[in-house]
């Protein structure tokens, strides 16, 4: 993955309509981009529709990108998660009719190494907050997994996990709480 | 429900950066990040948090086809030409010359064929929406010429033949409606002695002036502060909307 600052000196380019700092900045990042919308949506017809709505928007928006206040790869990814997640609701109103929520839930991906609990693990590895992190419960870990990783609202996840949905609510909190302080005191977090 | 007390938009925004809001709810809140700052910056707060769970996603190489799709929409295309300008086109194209060449090419072919090329105005086969009045004079004969853009504030008007205009008097443009209303001043002509042409500014839109006129008219008076015309005209004629 390319540095931020050069992300940053790309976006601003495609700002200014460069059309090759645009297909570099596809280069650099469309691949990392497609395996997250893969991982939520399950589908890489779907993930590549994500993927390209993604950076349409990332040509028209480059202007609004502001470097004070987001690292370009955080920008990056959250155009493309929200835009998942729209994709992902979308579709589970369409097929809910057809396929019962939960089996929707627990469908796997095909590769292990895009199961939610792993995703997770590995990521907390690589920003060395496993070992703060390991506090947190197995059940609260898996609720935030399957939210990010999933992207499964609070309903899905409690049939997922087959527990309330109140207690699920608290599982995401104390894991997205978790999460912060983890951060923090590891001095990655900005706020 | 007060958003902006800080537990509870942080509450919030950690449920939408996650992704755990849903239907109405996203809609309301993402209409609230449009307008308030806190939320932005709540928001972007918790997606920066977040950001390191992405880490290690594995990544997947895209099909070419999804670039493709993507500079076929965004990239700039080619200018659509008319047909008879697609050898040049082709030829300025940065493929076949280099860009000093290309300018050179572009100021002596170009432009001498092309002028309205010089305003960047798309090359047109008709004209733009104009008001076009020929006025002739006593032996009917085309006097002058006046148009305007049909939204425009000048008025150009181009002498083919010159008039002649007493000392001490002014040549006066006015404007005559179908319903048979009275004539309404349009302008001086800055130069009628002279061929060639010149403008007037318009007190409003060539549309708003001209869109129940059909007859224009220059009489010569004693000065350019008069209501209506003293005499007859001296050059009259049509007054057409060309679109």
């Amino acid at each position: 993955m390319n540095g931020n600052e050069e992300l940053a000196r790309l976006l601003a380019r495609v700002a200014l309509r460069d059309s090759a700092a645009f297909g570099a900045l596809y280069r650099a990042t469309s691949a990392h981009l497609l395996g997250l919308a893969y991982t939520m949506l399950g589908r890489r017809d779907r993930a590549e529709d994500v993927l390209q709505e993604a950076f349409i928007n990332v040509w028209h928006g480059a202007a609004g990108y502001n470097a004070a206040i987001a690292t370009p790869m955080t920008w990056l990814i959250n155009i493309v998660r929200n835009k998942a997640i729209d994709k992902l609701r979308v579709g589970k109103a369409e097929r809910a009719a057809t396929v019962a929520l939960d089996d929707e839930a627990m469908a796997l991906p095909d590769e292990a190494e895009r199961q939610p609990q792993q995703l997770l693990e590995s990521s907390l590895q690589r920003a060395h907050i496993d070992g703060c992190m390991a506090q947190l419960a197995a059940a609260q870990r898996q609720a935030l997994a399957l939210a990010y990783y999933k992207g499964l609202v609070h309903t899905e996840i409690a049939l997922a996990l087959d527990a309330p949905l109140g207690t699920v609510k608290a599982w995401v909190r104390r894991g997205t709480d978790r999460l912060r302080s983890c951060l923090e005191q590891a001095g990655l977090s900005a706020a | 429900m007060n958003y902006l007390r800080p537990e509870r938009l942080d509450a919030l925004a950690r449920d939408y950066a996650v992704g755990l809001m849903a239907g109405a709810a996203r809609r309301r809140f993402e209409t609230l990040l449009q307008q308030a700052p806190a939320a932005q910056a709540a928001v972007l707060a918790w997606q920066a948090r977040l950001a390191p769970l992405a880490a290690t996603v594995p990544p997947l190489q895209p099909s070419a086809q999804v670039w493709e799709t993507l500079q076929r929409r965004l990239l700039p295309p080619p200018t659509a030409q008319p047909s008879r300008w697609s050898w040049l086109a082709t030829l300025l194209s940065g493929r076949v010359l280099g860009g000093a060449l290309a300018g050179v090419l572009l100021a002596t072919v170009v432009l001498r064929q092309q002028p309205a090329w010089l305003g960047l105005e798309p090359a047109q086969e008709t004209l733009p929406a104009s008001y076009v009045g020929l006025l002739l004079d006593r032996d009917g004969k085309p006097a002058l010429l006046a148009s305007s853009r049909r939204h425009g504030r000048v008025l150009s008007v181009k002498m083919l033949q010159p008039l002649v205009v007493p000392a001490g008097q002014q040549a006066l443009l006015w404007a005559l409606p179908k319903d048979g209303g009275p004539a309404f001043l349009v302008g001086a002509l800055p130069a009628p002695g002279k061929l060639g042409s010149s403008n007037i500014n318009l007190s409003d839109s060539a549309e708003k002036l001209f869109f129940g006129v059909t007859r224009l008219g220059v009489s010569l008076e004693a000065s350019a502060d008069v209501a209506h015309p003293s005499g007859d005209f001296v050059l009259s004629g049509h007054c057409s909307k060309l679109w």
